[in-house]
């Protein structure tokens, strides 16, 4: 049943690897500027790597972003579940994820996380119809995995209006990390997935460099800003990130801004060594992002204002206990 | 009854004049065969008792996994039963939350609890799903006089809006037979003994009379059966049909005594003749019978709608005259929760004590307890803020060996209910691959 209410701001399920790069943190800080001006929502964060201290991270930067306190669930001191992949945890733990957390997080363990797939489905069942977008960064092993669940297929088609894939690189090119960690899921999802699909390049994600500048600048409102700190830890300053997850974020929230064109309709394939090869076609459902030298500059501009925003405080429903 | 020279049958019965007493599992329905030397198992039993509101969750979930030891206050009665109890936490019903739909968590969550289906909000054209109790009762009900009972504590209306637009169907039943047909719970302990124990057919009105002029139990209606039976048993047979029978006997007395006062209290008191007025007593009275059902097979699957969902009950019992709904609302005062957690206590502590009872009758190898699965839970943890995840769930009983108790297992958020549901169908010998928003098996039960 859909109220008759206006519909609330388009829901985004960010499924990332965070701790990989810099730039997933980015994002993430963008989705709560879009928040914060009422454009999206932040509906689920999956994550596709094994450790928990992403997922730590991740729920500490959601409370940090709640007013640091607990109004981001309505009162609840368990904030938003976190979907984490299962595996072992990765052997080395990212320097962005090393640095002391200042915002509470009630995530101890795997335990305090949620399976992937679960996250994902359970949060298109709160969205309302074509009112929802997934951002994904990192490699598609959660996509798949949720398209495997009964019936989410069809919730994926009702709920979602696009996919945004961070990965590969077109309209070809070289193997691609994200593409590479799990083939068989990127085929899957490319194959699979029954909305219109926006992938993003390697190349994009390099020619749009995030200003270290701007984390001096823009981010010193909060002397103990996560974000400001994670990026700071990931590689010796001062250094410019490139923003795929930023752009694939950009684009799910702001589609029609003209921020970037679009390449004609076609379909994407994965071949066995994690290449992309873009072929064009009237009935194909994916597109991927291209972008001119005059748009550099306004993209930029947006990504520093949103990601650098504060917080906008919520009343809680209920009070807490 | 016809007693032959071989095995007792399961299936026997004590008849008399409008009755028909079903026997307790009896070692001389084992058959001494080569049958026997391989085992004949007691069969499983399933139950589901459920409370409304939700529960303090500071006093249900212990601060630590494994072994269970202390338990906090409103388990706490659950303490001489540590080894026989599993409790698990984190289990979620996504399809009790809102999902668009508003406010209402109180008739989702009744709704869905069974069922693992979000109810259609709507007052008149109420929709949920078959509930998974009445899938099991559908195959295994065939062995049993009743494929299943639906026992309740608290009269409640079907029709109307009882929550922000929700039918009362929704709030005040557990088990759903299909997707638009909800199983009302019998209230009544008169009602109750006289399904268990009549011959299927309704007492005549003069039947009636004349056993209630006389006061006569029904067991003496039976007399001549009971003879020619205990005549042919064994002394550990005949003292566990004494035993038996002793036990119907005083849940008589106890709906005797329930209907004499009613019949003094005053007339606008809202409670039909036969339900007793005092909360424990009756929770006694329906536990009893519902551990007679068990114990002779009569059915293996029950739901007890202790009381609906979003009740306003007060407990006077307790020196708590508050409504239980509103004091859940606490917004943190420590004096309503305070309240909430002795409401809570109470509940737990009748239940403990039917599963006390449960584990002092023999059966089989072990006691009857053993033999079944009996979940203690709600559909909303915190009430407060009506959360629908880490919903309070306890299973007491080994069902048949196949459960190991004596642990709390938490299990990641968001894990699905309905996983514990598949994991409990298996248990049933009801293999179902699919059920509401399951993702697989529930794992971590088993005594490996």
């Amino acid at each position: 049943m859909q109220f008759p209410f206006a519909k609330p701001p388009i829901g985004i399920i960010f499924d990332c690897a965070m701790g990989r790069k810099i730039d997933d943190a980015l994002a993430l800080a963008m989705l709560h500027g879009f928040e914060a001006r009422k454009e999206a929502r932040l509906a689920a964060v999956a994550i596709s790597v094994p450790d928990v201290k992403a997922a730590q991270f991740c729920d500490s930067v959601n409370v940090f972003y709640s007013g640091a306190n607990a109004a981001f669930t309505g009162g609840s001191r368990r904030g938003m579940p976190v979907g984490l992949a299962d595996g072992p945890p990765p052997a080395t733990t990212s320097p962005m994820l090393t640095v002391p957390l200042v915002y509470h997080t009630e995530i101890r363990s795997a335990i305090d996380t949620a399976e992937v797939a679960v996250v994902i489905r359970n949060a298109l069942t709160a969205q309302y119809d074509q009112n929802a977008a997934v951002v994904l960064s990192g490699p598609a092993t959660d996509l798949a995995k949720a398209l495997k669940l009964r019936d989410t297929r069809e919730l994926i088609a009702r709920k979602v209006k696009l996919l945004c894939v961070a990965a590969g690189q077109y309209p070809e090119g070289a193997p691609e990390p994200n593409i590479q960690a799990d083939i068989a899921a990127a085929r899957k999802v490319f194959a699979e997935w029954p909305t219109p699909v926006v992938a993003v390049g390697y190349d994009i994600g390099m020619a749009l460099l995030f200003p270290a500048a701007s984390i001096d600048r823009d981010f010193a409102w909060n002397a103990n800003h996560p974000i400001a700190a994670a990026y700071r830890a990931y590689q010796p300053m001062p250094y410019d990130a490139p923003s795929w997850a930023m752009a694939a974020m950009l684009y799910a929230v702001r589609p029609k801004e003209n921020y970037f064109n679009l390449s004609p309709p076609g379909t994407i394939q994965v071949s066995d060594d994690g290449r992309t090869s873009f072929a064009p076609s009237e009935s194909g459902k994916h597109r991927y992002l291209v972008i001119g030298p005059d748009q550099h500059e306004r993209i930029i501009r947006t990504y520093t204002q949103l990601s650098s925003a504060k917080p906008v405080e919520r009343k809680p429903k209920r009070p807490a206990a | 009854m016809i007693i032959t020279g071989r095995s007792l049958p399961r299936r026997a019965f004590l008849r008399g004049m409008g009755t028909a007493v079903a026997l307790p599992f009896l070692d001389a329905m084992v058959p001494a065969t080569a049958a026997a030397a391989r085992g004949v198992k007691p069969p499983v039993r399933m139950a589901f008792v459920y409370v409304p509101n939700g529960i303090i969750m500071e006093g249900w979930n212990p601060d630590y996994e494994g072994a269970l030891g202390a338990l906090p206050r409103v388990l706490k009665p659950m303490e001489p039963f540590r080894q026989d109890i599993l409790q698990l936490g984190n289990l979620t019903h996504n399809a009790g939350r809102a999902l668009l739909d508003g406010a209402g968590d109180h008739g989702r969550c009744c709704a869905s609890y069974l069922t693992g289906v979000h109810p259609r909000k709507s007052v008149t054209d109420i929709k949920a799903g078959i509930s998974f109790d009445q899938i099991v009762a559908g195959q295994v009900g065939k062995q049993t006089r009743f494929p299943s009972l639906e026992l309740g504590m608290e009269d409640a209306r079907q029709a109307g809006d009882c929550d922000s637009g929700y039918s009362c169907a929704y709030t005040n039943n557990l088990a759903w037979k299909s997707e638009t047909q909800p199983l009302p719970p019998i209230l009544d302990p008169r009602a109750l003994f006289e399904r268990l124990f009549g011959n299927g057919r309704a007492l005549t009105p003069e039947a009636r009379a004349r056993q209630n002029l006389y006061r006569r139990s029904i067991l003496d209606f039976v007399t001549d059966d009971t003879r020619k039976l205990e005549g042919s048993l064994g002394p550990a047979d005949r003292r566990k049909l004494d035993e038996y029978l002793a036990s119907i006997r005083e849940i008589e007395r106890q709906i005797e005594k329930a209907e004499r006062d009613n019949s003094q209290i005053e007339p606008h008191m809202e409670k039909p003749y036969g339900i007793p007025a005092d909360f424990a007593e009756h929770f006694r009275l329906m536990s009893d019978m519902m551990t007679v059902a068990f114990q002779a097979d009569l059915t293996r699957v029950i739901t007890f709608l202790v009381t609906h969902e979003g009740t306003s009950r007060p407990y006077r019992e307790i020196d708590i005259p508050d409504g239980h709904h509103p004091l859940t609302h606490h917004k943190g005062q420590a004096d309503l929760i305070e309240k909430v957690t002795q409401i809570n206590a109470y509940h737990v502590r009748q239940f403990a004590a039917w599963i006390g009872r449960l584990k002092a009758i023999p059966e089989g190898d072990g006691s009857l307890l053993d033999n079944c699965m009996i979940v203690y839970g709600a559909g909303l943890s915190d009430g407060n803020r009506h959360l629908h995840e880490d919903l309070p769930t306890l299973i007491a009983g080994r069902a048949g060996n196949s459960i190991k108790t004596g642990r709390r297992i938490v299990y990641r958020r968001e894990t699905p209910m309905c996983n514990l549901f598949l994991a409990m169908m298996d248990r049933m010998g009801v293999r179902v691959e699919q059920f509401g928003d399951s993702t697989g098996r529930l794992d971590g039960l088993d005594l490996a």
